[in-house]
């Protein structure tokens, strides 16, 4: 069954600036974790930003278990956000705030105001982000900040963030490319089994072809803002990278 | 030397020779030699207008009662100490109070103003900037001169007035710290579902908290500067008892109200110096 639905997906910056996606299609389903690849510019950024809008749609439908995303109110759209959880490339966390309380805002959606002034989150949620904390192995550092972590460190409090949220979907936007490759793997790893034991899709940007075809198992390649591939990692061979990339792939 | 080239000599020759640079200098002399003459005749006509004929040549007497008028100054009314004990706490609170209404009066100013948050930015922009200007273009003791007409004689006014004057410093530091956030954790945190108001206790605050404060406790340092004078219009602390002295040609008194302002001074700048160090 699938879960996303993306049908003829266009977005572009301003509406007189050139379209960064031309009509983009795809489904994620149940189990899927699937892989978005293409050239730097090529609007994979964009794409994934568009599935919570973080970045409008110009046209086009998203559907999200059904109901199509591009036609939500403001307080709709927030209540679809708290069931898709996000990870950044630059990690996006909250620098001077604790690794608790980076995990605590992945809650706010769910949190009243008044609670988040005087940040009264409810026992449970810190229950499940001490849980979690120890799913990625920072039991350690729950009270140190943010920006005192590793690079590693961080990603996986990053990680910790969006499953606070109890995702129904998990976006990733190049969870790996600020990470040294050996990170890099570890942490594809710890996603793919933490999405696996969640039952969580995932889409996933990702610019390393290998880690792609390691970790997923859908791909799609899009190239300026069109699709151009879509199918099995085993079924992408040197010529339909070639296509992706406009290049010579060695 | 493109410049040489292509103004004045209009030539499309690649090297410069020595010929072509003195040509243009001779060519330059002129407009310097007028700028010059000109920047003196301004100074002259200045000194004229404001010190030859403004001054009071008669009353200031020979050069021996200049230094005599001025050595009034010199010592120091201890008995006044113990009454600018009030004065000199009023002062601070002043200061303190004044600071503090001034940032309550900020947060609209700032959030108006600050192009990435303002919440409709052809009409709300412009009035966040305008309140900004307008409280920085006037100067304390003209707000003092105006609170004082509004309140009265009195504390109260002084209070208005730094919190008033203080809006245009502040307020723009932190529109300026709002304006160069990054702008990956607020995705982040909307990317949760979180709402606007959430999105500027998560995203905004905690990534521009030590420049404001800093900034803010700067600013007080200042506004014990400025209470400390404001006085002189009759809104309240040091300055009030400074005037009485200068009124009553205590000169000693003054001085004594003078290294009462100073003493405050210093421990402002002592506790800004230690507090701003702690935030950053």
């Amino acid at each position: 069954m699938s879960i996303l639905k993306v049908k003829d997906l266009c977005a572009s910056y301003s509406s007189s600036g050139p379209e960064i996606l031309k009509g983009i299609s795809f489904d994620v389903a149940e189990n899927d974790f699937l892989a978005i690849i293409g050239p730097s510019g090529a609007g994979k950024s964009t794409l994934i930003r568009c599935i919570n809008r973080l970045v409008e749609p110009t046209s086009g439908q998203i559907y999200f278990h059904g109901q199509d995303i591009t036609k939500l109110s403001l307080r709709g759209l927030r209540n679809i956000r708290r069931g898709i959880g996000m990870i950044f490339q630059e990690f996006n966390l909250i620098d001077r705030m604790s690794v608790m309380d980076n995990l605590l805002s992945g809650r706010l959606g769910f949190t009243g105001n008044m609670r988040t002034l005087f940040k009264a989150f409810k026992r449970q949620d810190i229950d499940s982000a001490l849980k979690l904390l120890e799913r990625v192995g920072l039991s350690d550092q729950v009270d140190k900040r943010a920006d005192e972590l590793s690079g590693g460190q961080r990603q996986r409090v990053g990680i910790a963030r969006a499953l606070m949220q109890d995702p129904k979907l998990l976006l990733l936007d190049e969870p790996t490319s600020s990470l040294d490759p050996k990170i890099s793997r570890e942490i594809m790893n710890l996603v793919k089994e933490m999405a696996f034991e969640l039952k969580v899709p995932c889409l996933c940007n990702i610019h390393d072809v290998q880690l792609a075809m390691d970790f997923c198992n859908k791909i799609i390649g899009i190239q300026e803002g069109t699709k151009m591939f879509e199918g099995t990692p085993e079924s992408l061979n040197k010529e339909k990278l070639q296509e992706i990339y406009a290049m010579e792939v060695l | 030397m493109n410049f040489i080239k292509k103004t004045i000599l209009n030539t499309d020759q690649t090297v410069l020779k020595a010929e072509d640079i003195i040509a243009y200098r001779s060519r330059k002399r002129g407009s310097r030699i007028f700028v010059y003459a000109f920047l003196s005749v301004i100074v002259l006509w200045s000194v004229k207008v404001t010190i030859i004929e403004d001054t009071d040549w008669e009353r200031m007497g020979s050069i021996g009662k200049v230094i005599s008028s001025a050595a009034r100054f010199f010592g120091v009314d201890f008995n006044l100490f113990p009454d600018l004990l009030i004065p000199s706490l009023e002062t601070l609170m002043i200061s303190f109070l004044g600071t503090f209404l001034g940032v309550l009066i900020c947060i609209p100013a700032t959030w108006f103003g600050a192009l990435n948050i303002t919440p409709f930015k052809p009409i709300t922009y412009p009035i966040g900037r305008l309140l900004m200007t307008l409280s920085r273009s006037i100067h304390e003791i003209v707000w003092a001169l105006f609170f004082v007409s509004v309140f009265g004689l009195g504390a109260l006014a002084g209070i208005f007035s730094i919190a008033v004057r203080s809006v245009g410093f502040i307020a723009k530091m932190s529109a300026e710290a709002i304006e160069d956030i990054n702008p990956g954790p607020i995705e982040a945190i909307r990317s949760t579902g979180a709402n606007g108001f959430q999105v500027l206790l998560f995203g905004i605050i905690p990534q521009v908290i030590p420049q404001v404060l800093s900034v803010i406790i700067f600013e007080w340092e200042i506004n014990i500067r400025r209470s400390a004078i404001l006085g002189l219009v009759g809104a309240g602390g040091l300055g009030l008892v400074f005037f009485r002295q200068m009124n009553t040609f205590n000169f000693h008194g003054v001085t004594a109200v003078i290294l009462a302002i100073l003493g405050i001074i210093i421990i402002g700048e002592f506790v800004s110096h230690y507090v701003r160090k702690k935030v950053t």
